[in-house]
């Protein structure tokens, strides 16, 4: 034992002396699209294999979500932190810890490279909850969202909020809850960005423009009339109307409480 | 011999030396920008009035620099004895700062991240690194000299703040917020980047603070409240003023019951040993990753008719402090813009929060302003606070809830948001004129006042822009071609003004026309 905690130590030290003169990995390691996929895929089906084999084999001591119990916490082991591919792991599973009571696994490279996925996984899944590519969460269940009343969210709906002047639960909003997930429905229904604002342009002659509002600065005013063309012009030397087709919704945005929120949510969850 | 060693001593020193004198930091002329704020006060403010309101609708390029790289900088130029120091991740430019024209270059392979500027001791630059590196090199020619790591990357540490120098002490902190680490500020030797002493965000268990954490978990040991943003220093109170971050694990409530001192904080600390002498806490119990970080804005002026040592801070909670920075006691405590997440004042003057605005399994809806990093400003001339603002909508869902949550612990959205530019009365919190953005995002550029009566920043269209300070109307504008997420800073070299603007991978120098 004496010996692998040399090893071991030799490794964290290799580990410290490499990082400390090699500055960080190269930019990026931006891959191409189906190959990062791929990847990405082939390591989530691996730490949902590894996450099996630790719930069987390490989960008695270390807690379900590896967060620890009578054993330690590896989510903040530094052991786990500095492994890689199972480099600084895969010896300790095996041969264990008779010191501090952890038997060896004699498990093999595959069960190995899974539970390494599995907590590499978790450690990421604790440290980076908010952080994940596509920015907010979409796979909160929509049983944890929908906590209001159906009945006040449809009262809203068709009065006090004022929705039922634009939109149906027949009509446009007809299986919306079908149509996306949870979280990604609450956040539609309180900012449904991506609208674009039209615009017109009036100019001193008296000649007029319409089209997609591009930008509107103090300085400046640009669109794409209909025909796919570009116009833009000093502020200060025509007039502008524009058109928000989300004016409503963004004014609205300010306007919801909490209980709006709720309410008007498990009501549209009842629109599949 | 020894005759001729003087002779070559007193040669020596009627050289004209490059390096950063040391009396610079206290009062550094119109010819330098020497620290991240430009001078110690944090106010950037500059006495210069060459470009100034009848003449600023003139201004025209004196120089640009190509950085040629991919990255933006976020970070502050220095300016010492006409050479420009900036930064990208990893990567350090000294420029001639009359032309443009680069004189050296330090690389080192880069991971990404944010670097927001060196900081300058006689010879020598200090800055720091994304994977938690702090590395000294020589300003003569940008080859290293020393290095060491202040955090571990495994722990998704990081490290992206511009260092303070304080005499013989280089003040540095790490930066992460992902896994659960404790806060803390090093003062380094800056000839050995031996650390002289550390200051702990967390107190240790029994010490003062320590009550405002659980007593029956360990979560303190590692509670964040990184300091990620340079601080400010009063050298007659000799006292360094800094902001800390938000409290771990973020956006979880139970696990942490208490204030959880010293995160989300104003700190004052004697730079020769790292004691706290005071704190003040803008955001008690913080669950919304509003850090304290920005500013420590220091000013002298009269308060209701006294003349008062004052701090003022504009935070990312949305509220506006004016504290006495010898003790930390608010003399005014008001809201940037319209907030829902409080219900008032503590007897310290610090927020009530509610705890209904705290993240919840099925989303707490939560309306506040909100500030980033970039720069505010002070103007002695106005008397005014300037701070680019947002008045904006967030979901905050907590997603792992109880006592055993880690790192973090919830996720938010933001609805929508509308920015403004806001000039605050110090005296009152009160809003002297605000300035509406375009978009429904945020401004994230940085500002500068001068005695030009010009206020410089960006709209957020990405528009570089100068206004009248007293009143917020523009007098000058140019679209530099993408967004700042800098701040412009200001120098005097050869008799003519220079107004800076880093913008994504190019440094702007604007002056009068050359005559």
């Amino acid at each position: 034992m004496r010996k692998l905690t040399f090893v071991l130590l030799i490794a964290f030290f290799a580990v410290a002396v490499l990082r400390a003169q090699e500055g960080p990995p190269q930019g990026g390691a931006q891959r191409g699209g189906a190959g990062a996929r791929a990847q990405k895929q082939a390591q989530a089906e691996a730490a949902e294999r590894g996450r099996k084999t630790f719930v069987a084999t390490c989960a008695g001591c270390h807690g379900e979500d590896a967060t620890g119990g009578r054993g330690s916490d590896l989510i903040r082991s530094a052991l786990v932190r500095h492994d890689k591919n199972g480099d600084l792991l895969s010896p300790v599973i095996t041969a264990g810890r008779p010191d501090r009571g952890m038997p060896g696994f004699p498990l093999g490279e595959k069960d190995l490279s899974d539970i390494d996925a599995f907590l590499h996984a978790q450690i990421d899944l604790y440290d980076m909850h908010t952080r994940v590519p596509g920015g907010y969460p979409d796979d909160i269940p929509a049983s944890r969202l929908a906590t209001g009343s159906a009945e006040a969210g449809k009262a809203y709906f068709y009065g006090a909020g004022g929705c039922s002047k634009c939109h149906s639960p027949t009509g446009d909003l007809a299986g919306i809850a079908k149509k996306y997930s949870a979280p990604d429905l609450q956040q539609r229904f309180l900012y449904p960005a991506g609208k674009p604002s039209t615009a017109t342009v009036t100019l001193p002659s008296g000649k007029k423009f319409s089209g997609t509002l591009l930008l509107k600065d103090e300085f400046t005013v640009a669109i794409r009339d209909a025909d796919g063309w570009y116009h833009s012009w000093p502020l200060r030397a025509v007039k502008v109307e524009v058109e928000d087709p989300l004016a409503w919704h963004f004014a609205q945005a300010y306007k919801y409480t909490n209980a709006d929120m709720h309410n008007l949510f498990t009501y549209l969850e009842t629109l599949k | 011999m020894k005759k001729l060693a003087l002779i070559l001593l007193a040669f020596a020193a009627s050289l004209p030396a490059q390096e950063l004198d040391s009396h610079k930091l206290l009062n550094p002329g119109t010819d330098s920008w020497p620290t991240f704020n430009g001078d110690y006060s944090g106010r950037r403010y500059s006495t210069l009035a060459q470009i100034n309101q009848t003449n600023v609708g003139s201004l025209t390029l004196a120089w640009a620099f190509q950085s040629r790289s991919q990255g933006s900088f976020t970070s502050m130029p220095l300016v010492v004895n006409g050479i420009m120091y900036a930064t990208l991740p990893d990567q350090v430019f000294a420029i001639d700062a009359r032309t443009g024209r680069q004189i050296w270059h330090f690389q080192r392979p880069s991971q990404g991240g944010g670097n927001r500027g060196v900081a300058m001791y006689k010879d020598r630059l200090i800055f720091t690194t994304p994977d938690a590196h702090v590395i000294c090199i020589s300003a003569r020619d940008g080859k290293q000299i020393w290095q060491i790591q202040i955090a571990d990357p495994a722990f998704k540490g990081f490290a992206s703040m511009a260092p303070l120098v304080i005499r013989d002490h280089v003040l540095v902190a790490g930066s992460g917020d992902a896994a659960d680490l404790p806060g803390f500020l090093l003062s380094l030797d800056p000839m050995t980047g031996q650390t002289q002493w550390r200051w702990d965000s967390e107190p240790k268990p029994g010490e003062p603070g320590s009550e405002t954490w659980p007593q029956d978990s360990d979560v303190m040991s590692r509670g964040g409240g990184m300091l990620w943003l340079t601080g400010t220093y009063d050298p007659e109170l000799n006292l360094t003023y800094w902001g800390t971050g938000n409290p771990h694990p973020v956006e979880n409530s139970e696990a942490r019951p208490g204030a959880n001192l010293y995160t989300c904080s104003i700190v004052a600390l004697n730079p020769d040993t790292g004691k706290l002498v005071w704190y003040f806490q803008p955001s008690p119990h913080d669950t919304h990753d509003w850090d304290t970080n920005m500013t420590p804005v220091l000013f002298d002026a009269n308060f209701k008719g006294k003349p008062r040592k004052l701090l003022a801070q504009a935070g990312k909670e949305g509220l506006f402090f004016v504290l006495d920075r010898t003790n930390g006691k608010a003399l005014v405590s008001a809201p940037l813009g319209d907030s829902d997440w409080y219900s008032g004042w503590d007897e310290r003057g610090q927020p009530i929060p509610r705890k209904e605005a705290e993240p919840q399994p099925d989303g707490a809806l939560v309306h506040s302003a909100i500030t980033l990093w970039n720069a505010p400003s002070f103007d002695p001339q106005t008397g005014l606070f300037y701070v680019n603002e947002r008045d904006w909508i967030n979901v905050y869902y907590l997603t792992i809830p109880g006592k055993k949550a880690q790192g973090w612990a919830g996720r938010d959205f933001t609805v929508v948001g509308k920015p403004f530019l806001k000039a605050l009365d110090y005296q009152t919190g009160k809003i002297k004129w605000s300035k509406e953005g375009t978009g429904r995002g945020g401004g994230s550029s940085g500002i500068l006042t001068t005695a030009g009566h010009l206020l410089f920043t960006a709209d957020t269209s990405g528009n570089l822009v100068a206004l009248d300070p007293a009143t917020g109307k523009t007098l000058w504008h140019t679209y530099p071609g993408a967004a700042m997420g800098s701040a412009p800073m200001t120098y005097e070299l050869d008799g003519r003004q220079y107004v800076v603007t880093p913008v994504e991978g190019v440094i702007y120098a604007w002056a009068l026309p050359a005559r």
